[in-house]
């Protein structure tokens, strides 16, 4: 195969990633306890050739209002590294990517953990860094309440540091503002050398932490424009730390629905949607928002003015642009961002969407996607049937593995 | 009588560990025969080296078996209590309730070294340390209630709110508020296994393990040991049974000494403790375990879960 292809990954979400995705009559409630499930998923993604699963990962309760938390199957799921080394017992080829946070770990602990998970799926690990932006996980670990943004991410700097100089080998013994670590690490390397480091923080601070560390960044965009833009930016900032545009892959998200036509693809669009009520909407706006009392605005008014947030400040700029640029009410917004925080949502045949994600792949605004389905299974089966097999008969994705490692997947360099 | 298996997974620096492949297929064999819960443990005093991490190597090894417990040796210096109840609980419903927390009461150095501690913790504070951490656990597996999820996908309730509970603790070394997001362990809570227990701690123990595993050098001190805990079990209110003594036999397997650890009647059962060498588990497999069927007291239709088949009551109650 000639040219350029594209990266794709699966990032799991239980039920799916549309807030009212366990509502849907053929989505798999029981999710959240099921293992059985996510071997399934991952082996879809994998005959589909999906460069990697992604879990994202908070310690704590996403919504700290309990009547609001009850309606939504957000605060019950697993534990993520558990979840992938399962699933690397029980998967072979496909890339295995776990969130886990520098606030709440400790590096030696976080790099034996993603070492040893590198060595039980035979080089196929990755991890996504977090900084942890919510008050909620915070209260799980201290009275003190969540770190200012800046104190996060210079605690995340010399996370990344020791983890990477442990995996690498490197010299041992640090003693730093946060960290002390003295021996090298006991986990036997694995075959990738080190496992794959991925990011989504899109703050000047989250960007920068990423052109330094990161093989793989996730990003969340509506439009091409801002997709571009945050692709020039990162990339734009990575001959200051000696790396080359092809070091890092930044992919994305897509929220599909797709369908034989578009407006089949639309009635199951505006199905989900009709079961979204409207205060989950409102709360789950509202956390991206960092706003605690958005319920006290007229819902069909305009979004108020806002402070800038001390938790995900990229995510809080991306909604307020959105709503500032189709002028839209509290409501129109929050019915909107329950579909998938925010990420660009297409819904269209597998042509239409297979050309609008050749559309930014072309149009150097990404260098692949992190595929969000709207519920679990069904979207995620019309994705790997329907939309993969249509970017194959364009050249753009590939038909089998190359490699064995999701550093071969992603056509990375082995670290140093 | 139980039999438990600890399998040391560090080798000695410089020498090669086991494959999950190895590992896998000791513990199916040990499976096979009947073998309560194997034992994992990993992280070494001295220089050393693993392929693996405990608990990520159980999550694997939870879907290639079907009925063993599996039981993962984590300190409370490497992790928080939030993360580690957190990651117990997922790995028990994993494995479909078969999963323990070996707690050891004893400070490595070298962990300590290694996880921002460089002058370690001072002893009597390492302990009172390690008692909080292990209460917020149990606490936080307790949660969520029996039947707090309803999954009504038509009314849009997912969870009954009024069954799920804040923890709220605030202590001398930690602050957690909880709840845990992940739902109620299939065990109502995991397996806690203790081990390494200071003559202080026997007390903690009788009120918190379900298995206690004790260390000592021959039959009649581990009797020894053994009486004062169950005598401590009663103090604090629980019956004798409700916590499973394991005597830890030192690696050496002549058929007359394990006659002598057999024949005592102070303890629930025998824990064998393995090093990281293929051929120490083979020998084990051809010689010990044939040995042990004569002592096997489970039935197979004896249920399904770790507590099950160690005759424990729900983790739930107490
Ligand atoms: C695709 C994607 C996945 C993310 N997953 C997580 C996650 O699992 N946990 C988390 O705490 N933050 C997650 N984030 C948030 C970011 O990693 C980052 O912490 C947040 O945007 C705040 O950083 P910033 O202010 O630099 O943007 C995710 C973001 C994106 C775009």
């Amino acid at each position: 195969m000639s040219g350029r292809q594209m990266k794709l990954g699966l990032f799991l979400w239980a039920t799916g990633h549309h807030i009212a995705a366990w509502r849907h009559p053929d989505a798999h409630v029981t999710a959240g306890i099921d293992i059985d499930h996510y071997i399934k998923l991952a082996r879809t993604a994998e005959a589909a050739k999906f460069d990697m699963v992604f879990c994202e990962d908070a310690a704590g309760l996403r919504e700290a209002n309990v009547q609001i938390a009850s309606q939504t199957s957000r605060s019950i799921g697993f534990e993520p590294v558990s979840l992938l080394s399962a699933l690397a017992a029980q998967t072979e080829r496909i890339g295995l990517v776990s969130t886990a946070s520098t606030g709440y770990n400790e590096p030696y602990g976080l790099a034996r953990m993603f070492a040893s998970l590198d060595n039980l799926s035979g080089g196929r690990a990755g991890w996504n860094l977090v900084t942890s932006a919510s008050p909620i996980e915070a209260a799980n670990f201290g009275s003190t309440g969540l770190r200012p943004h800046a104190d996060r991410y210079e605690r995340a700097r010399e996370f990344a540091t020791v983890v990477t100089g442990l995996w690498r080998r490197g010299a041992s013994g640090h003693d730093g503002q946060s960290f002390s670590v003295r021996d090298p690490l006991d986990i036997e390397p694995s075959p990738q050398g080190a496992p794959v480091m991925v990011q989504a923080g899109a703050s000047d601070d989250g960007k920068d932490l990423a052109a330094r560390t990161a093989d793989v960044v996730f990003s969340a965009a509506q439009t091409l424009e801002e997709a571009k833009a945050f692709h020039d930016d990162l990339k734009g900032r990575l001959a200051a730390y000696g790396r080359e545009l092809d070091d890092i892959k930044i992919m994305p998200g897509v929220a599909p629905i797709v369908a034989a036509t578009k407006a089949e693809a639309q009635a199951k669009y505006d199905a989900l949607q009709e079961l979204i009520p409207d205060d989950v909407g409102v709360a789950l706006l509202s956390s991206y928002l960092s706003i605690s009392d958005l319920w006290r605005y007229p819902i069909d008014g305009p979004l108020p003015e806002l402070p800038e947030s001390e938790g995900m400040k990229s995510r809080q700029a991306l909604v307020i642009e959105q709503a500032r640029r189709d002028g839209l009410s509290i409501r129109q917004l929050a019915r909107y961002f329950a579909g998938a925080r925010g990420h660009w949502r297409v819904v269209g045949t597998p042509a239409q969407i297979a050309d609008e994600l050749q559309a930014r792949f072309e149009g150097g605004a990404a260098d692949g996607f992190n595929v969000m389905p709207s519920w679990f299974p069904g979207e995620l089966d019309a994705f790997a049937t329907l939309v993969v097999p249509e970017l194959q008969r364009r050249g753009l994705f590939r038909k089998d593995y190359e490699g064995r490692t999701l550093r071969d997947h992603l056509g990375l360099k082995r670290p140093a | 009588m139980h039999f438990a298996v600890s399998l040391d997974i560090a080798a000695a620096a410089g020498q090669a560990g086991l494959t999950f492949t190895e590992i896998a297929g000791f513990v199916r064999e040990a499976e096979a025969a009947g073998v309560d819960m194997v034992i994992i443990s990993d992280s070494a005093d001295a220089p050393s080296s693993s392929p693996f991490e405990a608990t990520t190597l159980l999550a694997a090894l939870a879907t290639v078996t079907e009925t063993i417990g599996l039981v993962a040796g984590a300190s409370t210096l490497a992790h928080q209590p939030y993360n580690l109840a957190r990651r117990f609980a997922s790995l028990d419903i994993i494995s479909h309730g078969r999963i323990g927390w070996n707690a050891t009461m004893r400070q490595n150095p070298r962990e300590a070294a290694n996880f921002s501690r460089p002058e370690g913790i001072a002893d009597s504070d390492f302990h009172r340390r390690a008692e909080e951490f292990i209460g917020i656990v149990r606490g936080l597996w307790q949660g969520w209630d029996a039947e707090a999820l309803l999954f009504d996908k038509a009314a849009g309730r997912f969870h009954d709110p009024e069954r799920m509970h804040l923890l709220d603790h605030k202590g001398e070394f930690f602050s957690v508020r909880g709840p845990l997001n992940v739902a109620r362990s299939p065990q109502d809570a995991p397996v806690l296994v203790m081990s390494g227990l200071a003559a202080a701690d026997r007390s903690f123990a009788a009120g918190a393990a379900d298995v206690v595993m004790l260390d000592e050098p021959s039959p009649e001190d581990a009797k020894a040991v053994c009486d004062d805990l169950k005598r401590r079990v009663q103090t604090v209110g629980r019956k004798p049974e409700a916590v499973k003594v394991l005597a830890t036999v030192p690696a050496e397997f002549a058929a007359d000494s394990l006659d002598d650890w057999f024949a005592s009647q102070g303890w629930d059962g025998l824990n064998f403790a393995l090093p990281a060498d293929i051929s120490a588990l083979d020998n084990f497999l051809d010689r010990v375990l044939p040995d042990l069927r004569r002592g096997l007291t489970r039935s197979t239709d004896a249920g399904a879960t770790l507590r099950d088949h160690l005759g424990l009551g729900a983790g739930g109650g107490q």
